[in-house]
């Protein structure tokens, strides 16, 4: 009898744990990165700026090839010797989980535009073995570059030329929703950074 | 145990192991923290390069081809065309100039030691002449 009525109460409790557990979100919703506005009774999220850059097929790029698509977007320089190739060897993590993913890509700025021409990037697109199509690797004006990553991403990019490389620059991965809204900044030299970034995309991809 | 036991066991000891060499030990060590702060950014910690873009140093028939380059190329950086285990590659490596000859022979010990063929302790005297009979390139900028 003693037994049985232990039962019943592990039952219940089991039962009331459950419930509870239903109630909690286990998967609430990325936050919103940046300044936002209140109107009227709409709040608008910080987005990113209108921009124009030229990838590694030389094909132009602007907001219009991110429209209704999740992407990750990075700042580096391919002669960078410093966090950038622990950088493209996370990014690579990120290319290899998404693969057959079409709804997303990615998004890699050089800050030094002048060296990192068209072909070079084209080679060091091919070299790390990747497809245009999925990783568009850009460069353009230098001011516009900087300013689209301080104004728009948050990242930090700027000549320095005290800096071993010349540059100084964040090693952030920013985490763009389809409608351009930044929705998660990563440390892209972390692997467990990354990982969390890996877990959010496809949380993203669900919203 | 009596105290002749223990010479015996001692000596028995070393003649039926290969006792770790203290200088090689040291060498070790500090090659691997200086790969790991100067190098393995782009060859990886485990010396495996990344894809087409970096070269791996592990099981590279460059490095036993090219030892004194190599050397050279720590300090004062390559540029150009390389092949490495049938693959091209031609990515400049920015020399790290401030690296010391000692710091050049542990680096040099530590890379052989675990990714190529061991050559034992790479003496500071050997660096000096490897310097003195390579180009330096000019510096890109």
């Amino acid at each position: 009898m003693k037994a049985m009525r232990s039962g019943w109460v592990s039952a219940l409790c089991s039962l009331v744990v459950l419930t509870l557990g239903m109630c909690v979100d286990k998967d609430p919703s990325l936050p919103f990165l940046g300044p936002r506005e209140v109107s009227g009774g709409d709040t608008l999220y910080h987005t990113i700026a209108p921009f124009s850059f030229v990838d590694q097929d030389s094909l132009v790029v602007t907001n219009a090839d991110f429209d209704g698509r999740i992407y990750v977007a990075d700042f580096f320089f391919t002669s960078c010797r410093t966090i950038c190739p622990v950088m493209k060897t996370q990014m690579l993590r990120v290319y290899e989980a998404t693969k057959g993913m079409t709804d997303f890509l990615i998004l890699s700025h050089s800050i030094d535009p002048e060296w990192d021409t068209v072909a070079l990037l084209h080679e060091f697109a091919e070299r790390l073995g990747v497809e245009s199509k999925r990783w568009h690797f850009v460069t353009g004006e230098k001011d516009s570059i900087y300013k689209i990553a301080q104004t728009s991403y948050f990242a930090t990019a700027m000549e320095d030329k005290t800096e071993p490389d010349g540059f100084i620059h964040s090693g952030a991965f920013l985490l763009v929703d389809r409608g351009g809204r930044i929705r998660g900044k990563y440390d892209g030299t972390r692997k467990e950074d990354v990982d969390r970034l890996i877990d959010d995309i496809k949380r993203l991809r669900r919203e | 145990m009596s105290g002749h036991a223990w010479i015996l066991y001692f000596a028995l000891g070393c003649v039926g192991c290969s006792v770790p060499d203290p200088k090689l030990k040291q060498y070790l060590v500090e090659g691997e923290r200086l790969y790991l702060q100067h190098c393995s950014n782009c060859h990886q910690p485990d010396g495996g390069g990344l894809r087409r873009v970096y070269p791996p140093i592990a099981g590279s028939d460059y490095l036993d081809a090219n030892f004194k380059r190599v050397i050279c190329g720590m300090k004062y950086g390559m540029e150009g065309e390389i092949k490495v285990n049938g693959v091209m590659y031609n990515q400049a490596m920015p020399g790290v100039i401030s690296l010391t000859e000692l710091e050049l022979a542990e680096l040099a010990t530590y890379i052989c030691d675990k990714w190529a063929k061991p050559r034992g302790v790479i003496e500071v005297k050997d660096i000096r002449p490897f310097l003195d009979s390579c180009a330096r390139p000019r510096p890109r900028r």
